[in-house]
This record gives structure tokens, sequence and C-alpha cells, in this order.
């Protein structure tokens, strides 16, 4: 630590000209970033988070103001004169969407090359050489091919490995990383952040890394600083952070996160209200209409002051509340409902396949006769069962493409099964659902941008659904209105509003309203909170709880978050290419014995308050083969026993009743495998 | 500007100074000049009352051949959107075998077989756009076949009516009434080009490219004849025009604000 920092920033803020006014995004930041060290910049979106990166690249538009005291890299000043050939050359970034980061008309090779003969005028051919050797480090295997093609031809895990390979070629002394895996799956998520860590190891690098996921922060970053509303409130080391967080706002956010370890039945904490409005000029502190410990004082300003150990905090009342929790969501999960045999749902063998490409495409002309050619076909559900009772939450997760969205639409029969049965109430659901059907089962949406009709407003919204379905004994429309606002805690008056006057928080309880418009009995719920902040995220969450215990809705819940599964779901379907590899009760399937992608997902996923793991990580080769007759999984099973796993397709163990395992593997192996998650209470 | 046309047209038989069908020989081929503003024709009637009452033609023609391509185009391409498949593509193909065909030769072919009226050429012209408003609707309703909104309405059970016309068409009037001003445009050319070549209006109606066709074998002694037309005629066009541009910048900001992912 007797090194001067690498990156220095003092007192940075930036301002935007807006119609109403100039917004602060960024209050006076301050930072340092030793040689070698990583500080993570998080918060909710609209913190400031981003922009701190794009204002230190000098990539902020020109209605933007950016000021600062000093920010120096190096000796270098980096909003002086020569500042971009500093940036090109020293500082690597490297951003979220690498679809989007990546020309799609370049090859990957000439783009990694790209800084090479800009900063460091090489040949056009030793660049491409120094780029395939950077494509190899960073963990691409056949670095020569893989140069030589275009982004699309790559999968995300690939294109964000280039696009750090991108990053690495100039050999800069700091990388910024913003958000760098939010797009990718988790096994792909952990295998670059391990490829992060080695490369902060092997080359001495520094990051700047901004994310809103507290669990990779943890992983990855040495310091932290807790921006909110553009301000820091809180920052220090990692681990004290996450110990004793001492900010109010700091302590909410941890609240929030669902985790795997704590007790399904408690609520989590949500954080109330929302942003500030940034273009009044806040004087005091920004958190306080939002904190459970606000006071009259707190509307003087606040400075950023020592708090316990080496930690800044931006709260004059740290020192008084350090053994305050945030305050529990005060109401209890009321008792559960007794089992009565009923089966909701029950989906027998479900199977659904895609034919890819369309008639024209084909059509082949072979000796003048035209013929079609079998249309290639992607299975993407595979004989998959399930039952649903009521009051119960099936959860179902796997990565992308694992067939987890199909499954839903196929349990809606919004796609026609090609095979199996499904029941409802014991009763086959025919092809064209009837009314009762479709009144009884609904669905909420992952992105709640586009799940409401832009034109319409909240109280159209909801009446159609009444109308359609007809209300509740008579009551009058307006009222069952409010009545379904105030269920999903939105205010009688939100019913004038159209979508685009929402948060996206809101517009999700709004969705959530219009799907309880018709009191259905099951919800499927596809990704429901994955767009949605972390404090947001935990209030939507306990709304679901409620509806469960107060109503008894059942819930088909889709997620790839396993900690969101593991707080809420009664039992877990773990899908892997379109089959169920495990299904079984919650504790049963976080637990060995597991499958063994079970296994790979649990090791996978960045879970707060769990470091321990570190020492067994299982990672998940990028799927090279088609996968064979047998175990879908086999090519990238890390436990493959052999030709076995590749030709025949697994038997189905039930190590206990209701608990599934598709494996080769004989049980008592399994159930010897090192546990990833410390068993609860042990 | 184009509200000032649709003034004149409609008032057009009060303000003219002569009715638009009255022969004078005494004036024939009167230059432009006091009397008669725009000059007179081989028939000595006067060129800017003909003018005046041919502006509604124009108007009706332009306006009422792209309702009719509205009418039909654009639940067609709704349906073929949202019925994809076979069925849709049928109509695409359809679709594009018609914008294959020049328009004028296409309006002609409809024309050529029945005896030529007024409303013939407007129903013709209606007909020469429909593929286009067919393909507009059709992409912009792919777009939106996809947000989730759509899969919610399903979901309960909607029928493909409701979806396309309550769930659907509204947002997607913004880009179709943007269209719709600039064909309005392409309308009235196509429909006095029909004229012009004795397909649409018949004479005495003084329809624009009526009287531009009548005019041609006095351009070089009465040019006015022909130009008075020909003026109002670009005029009204660029009008029309503009007011479309107008109308893409008045509906594009709230299509962005109206948050579509």
């Amino acid at each position: 630590m007797t090194s001067p920092p690498i990156l220095q920033v003092d007192e940075l803020s930036v301002k935007y000209a807006t119609s109403r006014g100039p917004l602060t995004a960024l209050d006076r930041v301050s930072f340092a970033i030793p040689q070698g060290r990583a500080l993570g910049l998080v918060g909710e979106s609209g913190s400031g988070k981003s922009t701190v990166l794009l204002a230190l690249l000098g990539l902020l538009g020109p209605e933007a103001t950016v000021a600062a005291r000093s920010a120096r890299f190096r000796d270098a000043d980096l909003f002086g004169h020569g500042a971009a050939a500093v940036r090109g050359d020293r500082i690597g970034v490297v951003f979220q969407d690498a679809a989007a980061a990546l020309n799609p008309a370049l090859t990957v090779g000439l783009q990694v090359a790209e800084p090479l003969l800009v900063h460091r005028r090489l040949s056009r051919s030793a660049a491409m050489r120094r780029a395939i050797e950077l494509l190899g480090e960073v963990g691409v295997r056949r670095p020569g091919e893989v140069a030589r093609c275009y982004p699309h031809q790559l999968s995300g895990g690939m294109k964000q490995r280039a696009l750090i390979a991108m990053a690495l070629s100039c050999e800069p002394d700091l990388l910024l990383l913003d958000e760098p895996t939010t797009a990718l799956d988790v096994t792909i998520e952990a295998q670059i952040l391990d490829l992060l860590e080695a490369l902060r190891s092997r080359r001495g690098l520094s990051m700047l890394f901004v994310s809103h996921n507290l669990g990779i922060v943890e992983r990855i970053c040495d310091e932290l600083a807790v921006l909110y509303a553009g301000r820091v409130v809180e920052q220090g080391p990692t681990e004290a952070i996450f110990a004793r967080p001492q900010h109010p706002y700091t302590k909410g956010l941890l609240a929030a996160v669902p985790r795997v370890q704590r007790d399904r039945m408690t609520r989590l904490a949500p954080i109330p209200g929302g942003l500030p409005d940034l273009t009044q000029p806040q004087e005091g502190c920004g958190f306080r209409s939002r904190c459970p410990f606000s006071v009259a004082a707190c509307v003087l300003p606040q400075t950023l002051r020592p708090g316990a150990g080496t930690t800044l905090v931006r709260c004059h009342r740290s020192a008084e509340l350090t053994e305050e929790a945030w305050p529990a969501a005060t109401e209890p999960a009321a008792a559960r409902r007794p089992d009565t045999g009923v089966r909701i749902i029950e989906g027998e063998r479900l199977t659904k396949t895609f034919r890819l490409g369309g008639f024209l495409r084909r059509l082949r002309f072979d000796g003048g006769f035209p013929l079609l050619r079998p249309a290639r076909e992607l299975r993407a559900v595979d004989g998959v069962s399930l039952t649903i009772r009521p009051g119960e939450i099936l959860g179902v997760v796997g990565e992308s493409g694992s067939g987890k969205s199909t499954l839903a639409r196929l349990i809606l029969r919004l796609l026609d099964a090609d095979g199996g049965t499904l029941r409802y109430k014991s009763m086959p659901v025919p092809r064209k659902p009837d009314r009762e059907f479709r009144r009884r089962a609904q669905i909420v949406f992952q992105n709640p941008e586009s799940s409401l009709n832009p034109r319409k407003r909240v109280g159209q919204i909801l009446a159609r659904p009444l109308s359609l379905f007809g209300g509740s004994g008579g009551e009058d429309p307006e009222r069952h209105i409010e009545r379904l606002l105030t269920l999903v805690r939105l205010s009688a008056s939100y019913s004038d509003r159209f979508p685009h006057q929402l948060s996206g928080g809101e517009k999700q309880r709004v969705s959530i309203a219009r799907a309880m418009a018709s009191e259905p009995e099951i919800l499927v719920c596809d990704e429901p909170v994955s767009a949605l902040d972390v404090s947001v995220q935990a209030a939507i969450l306990n709304l679901f709880a409620d509806l469960r215990d107060r109503l008894g809705v059942a819930y088909l819940f889709i997620s790839h978050d396993i900690s969101v599964i593991a707080h809420l779901a009664d039992r877990v379907l773990v899908m892997y290419g379109g089959a169920a590899v495990e299904e079984g009760k919650l504790d049963e399937v976080l637990h060995p014995p597991y499958h063994p992608y079970t296994e790979a997902l649990l090791s996978a996923v960045p879970l707060v308050g769990v470091r321990e793991r570190a020492s067994q990580r299982i990672r998940l080769p990028v799927e090279a083969m088609e996968p064979g007759k047998g175990c879908r999984f086999a090519p990238r099973c890390p436990r493959r026993i052999g030709a076995l796993c590749d030709e025949v397709p697994p038997p189905v163990r039930e190590p206990t009743p209701d608990h599934r395992i598709a494996c080769h593997i004989p049980i008592a192996e399994l159930e010897s495998m090192e546990p990833v998650l410390v068993r609860r209470g042990s | 500007m184009v509200a000032v046309f649709i003034l004149l047209a409609m008032t057009g038989p009060w303000i003219a100074p002569f009715p638009f069908d009255q022969f004078d020989m005494r004036a024939r081929f009167d230059p432009p000049g006091g009397l008669h503003w725009f000059g007179t024709d081989e028939f000595g009637r006067d060129v800017f009352s003909r003018v005046l009452a041919g502006a509604p033609y124009s108007l009706i023609m332009g306006f009422g051949a792209t309702a009719i391509s509205l009418a039909v185009g654009v639940p067609l391409g709704l349906a073929a959107a949202y019925y994809r498949g076979l069925a849709g593509e049928l109509v695409m193909r359809a679709v594009d075998v018609m914008i294959s065909i020049p328009p004028i030769l296409l309006g002609l072919l409809i024309l050529a077989v029945t005896e030529p009226s007024l409303w013939k050429t407007i129903v013709a012209v209606g007909i020469v756009y429909i593929p286009i408003m067919t393909r507009i609707a059709r992409s912009v309703a792919l777009g939106l076949l996809v947000e989730d909104f759509i899969e919610a309405a399903r979901a309960r059970g909607e029928t493909a009516g409701y979806i396309l016309f309550r769930e659907i068409l509204p947002n997607a009037w913004p880009p179709i009434i943007v269209e719709t001003s600039l064909r309005v445009t392409f309308a009235i050319l196509l429909g006095s080009a029909l004229s012009f070549l004795g397909l649409g209006a018949q004479p005495p109606l003084s329809e624009w490219g009526l009287m531009i066709a009548g005019s041609r074998p006095f351009i070089e002694q009465a040019p006015w004849i022909g130009l008075a037309p020909g003026l109002a005629l670009c005029v009204l066009l660029i009008a029309i025009n503009l007011l479309g541009e107008g109308l893409r910048e008045f509906l594009d900001p709230r299509l962005v604000e109206g948050g579509r992912a």
C-alpha cells in the first residue's frame, strides 16, 4: 500500500443539462485505486455507477459537464491534453453488452489487434499474432480459428472473453469493467470471474469494477464504494462493509438480498421509495426519505467521515447505529394451507420441438425437382413432467436455452405441446383451453417495459380481465381496480397513469395486479424479478409470498438466480438442455445427493456471504459438442463416467420419494459428494 | 397550407368568378389579367374558376384513395402478421407481386377493363396502394407481436380480433399515420396522371390532370391553361408533404416517450 495509487480521483462531479434544470449525476466522488487492487462501485440503477466510468473515459456526451479537482492516472491528468492516448493505451475497458461492443462486420482477431495497430503501431501480421496470443490467454480454445470468426459466430461468453482480450491488448495497468458478466449465464459468469481474478494475480492489474451484483463484488473487490444518488455513502474494505455495514443504505441493500442459507419463511426487507429527484439540489442526506433511522438533523449537509475501522461513512448517526439492523419487514407470514391432495397442474412428459428455418430455406432443387429437406429440429422441452399443488411454489432453474420459458408457455397452452399431457385439476386441458382455464392460470413476465401496453392507462389494463371474466359478485369495476392496486401496494391514483409514467418495480406490480384480476389459482412467473434492482426485487418477492399465503395462489416460478428460488420455492425443478435433470424439495436439491449440473450451478452462483466455497469451484467447459443420445449434460459434465453417458439416456433415480435425479452415477456416490453449501443449522 | 386548399375546395363554387363550365367564345385564349386571373382556355372558360373547381377532385382523390388503401391494407397487414405461416405468406407474396407492377400500369390495368369515371379512379388508386399499407402494418405489427403484453392477452384467451385492433393497432398508428400523409400525395399525383391519360375523370369535369391533358395542343399559344393546374398540383403536394413531415416530428418523440423497449 506504500506505492502511489494508480488512479486517483478527487471530487469528480458530473452534471447533465435537462429540460427541468441541471441534474447532478455525480456529486464530488473521490477514490483511489492502489496498484494491483480492485475497487468495486455498487448501487442501484440510477446511482451513478456507470457515469463514473464513462466520465473517466471522456465518453459522456456534450450535454454533460464533467468537473474534478483532479483525476490522475499515474502522472497523467485524465482530463488534460493527450488524455485520449493514455486512456486507450494504459486503461482497458470492458462493457456489459459484448454483442453491442463488438463490430459485427470485422473479425474478432482484427478487433483485438486494432488497439495494437493504433497505439503500438505494430505491423498487421505482428498485431494479429499478438491478438491470437491474447485470445489464448483469456481462455479461448483454438484462438487461431476464433480470431478469424465474426462476432455472430461466437457465444456470449466467448464474445466477453474477446472483449477482455481487446481491453488487455496494450497491456494496460488498469481495467475498467462495467457489469462485465450481467448478460451471461451463471456458469459462464463464474468462468469470466475466475479469469479476471487470474489476470489480476498474474499481471498485477488494477480494476475498477462496476456492478449491481453484491455477490460478485464481494468475490472480486478488495475495496468498495457504495454510491447513492451520485454520492459515495460508504467506502472501505469489502470484508468490513459486508460484515458490518455502517450506512443505513448499505444495511438496506444487504438486507434486501435473498440468501440461500436464510430461513425461507423470513421476509426480505425491501427499501421503500425510490431515488430522489436529482434535479433538486440536495443539501442533506439524499437517502433520508427512505431511511428508517432518519432524524431532523439529516437535512443538514453530510460529510464522508471516518466510521468504524478504516471505513468512510456519510451518515452523522453511523456511530449510534452500529448495532441497529435494518428493520425486518413487519407482516409475519400466515400459516400454510394443508395439503388437500388437489393437483392444480399436472404435466406429463411435455415435449416441444421447434423447426428451424422456413419453408423456402428448406426447398432444394436437386436434379430439377423441388425437394423439401428435413428441417433442423430443436428440442426445447424434452419430456418434462411436473405437478403443482395449491399454494405451492415450484421453482424452475436453468441457464438460458434450457427450455424454462418454453415450459412456462406449454403449461399455459400458449404454445402447443408436441407430446405429453396437461391436466388442470385432473381434467385434461384441450388445445384451445376453455375460459375457466384461461381465468385460473395467469402469467407474469420478466420485462416490465414490454408487459404493459404503452397506449393504455393502468385502469384500462386492469379493467380488461375484469370485463372479460366478470368481476367478483357484481362489485363496481372501479372499486375492484382500486382493490387490485391495493393488493399490489399501489395507491388508487395509479389507475390514471400510463405505463411510461411508472418505474420498473411499479410496472411489475401492475403486471401482477393484471394477472391477479381474474383470481387465478396458478401464476406462471417467467423471471419476474430479473430486471429489477435488489431493493425493488425484495418488495416484489415479498408480494409473491403474501399472495401465496393470503390467497393460496400456486406458482411456477422461473429464475436463473438460485438464491431467489431458494428464498421462495417449496420444490425445485432443475432444467438443462430442455430436460429435467433433477426435481425435489428445495432442501433436497440444495444438498447432496444432487445432479452434477445442480452442483455446478450452486458452485457458480455468486452468493452474498458465502465466501468459503472458493476451495471447490466447479467450472463447466463451454459446450463444444452436440449432445448425443444419452445424457444432455454429458458433454460438459465434470463427473462424466464414460461413453455410457453419451449413448444411454440416464435412469431416473429416487433417493427419497418425490426427489428425482436423472443421472448414471449411483445414488451412493452422489450422496458422498462434498456439499457446495453448508447445510443450514449444522 | 393544406387547410387553405381544403377551404378553397369547399368554398370554390362561391368565390369563383365564373362557373367552371361557362363557355365564352369571345374570350378564348385570354392571357391572365384582371378579369380572368389565370386567363381562359380554348372555349373561353375561366382557368382560375376551373382550378378552384378542380381542387375538390384532387383532394377527394388523394384522401379517398388513401382511405381505401388504409381500410383494406391495414387489417390485411395486421392479419398477415398474426397468422404467420401459410396464410400470411400467401398474402405477402400477393403483395410482392402487386408492388412489382408499376403503379400507373396497375392503375391502367384496373381502369382499362371498365368505363372510366372519377370514383373508379379513386378505387383504382386505392387498390394500387393497398399492398404498401399492408406491408407497413405488417412490419409494425410483427415488432409488437413479440411484446409481453400481447402474450398476456393471449393468456387471457383474447380473440385475434381483440389483440389486433385493441392491443396492436393503437401502438401501430404513429408510423401508419405518417406513411398515410405521404401516401396522399402519391395518390393525388397518380390520380391526376390517370386522368391525364384519359382514364380518370371525364370532360367537362375540371380535374387538374384532365385540364393539363386538354391544354397540351395549346401549350405554345396559351401556356397558362396547363400551367395553372400544374402549379396548383405542385403547391398542394408540397403542402401535404410538409404536413407529413410535421406529423412525423410530432409523433416520433411520443414514440420514444411511450417507453417501448
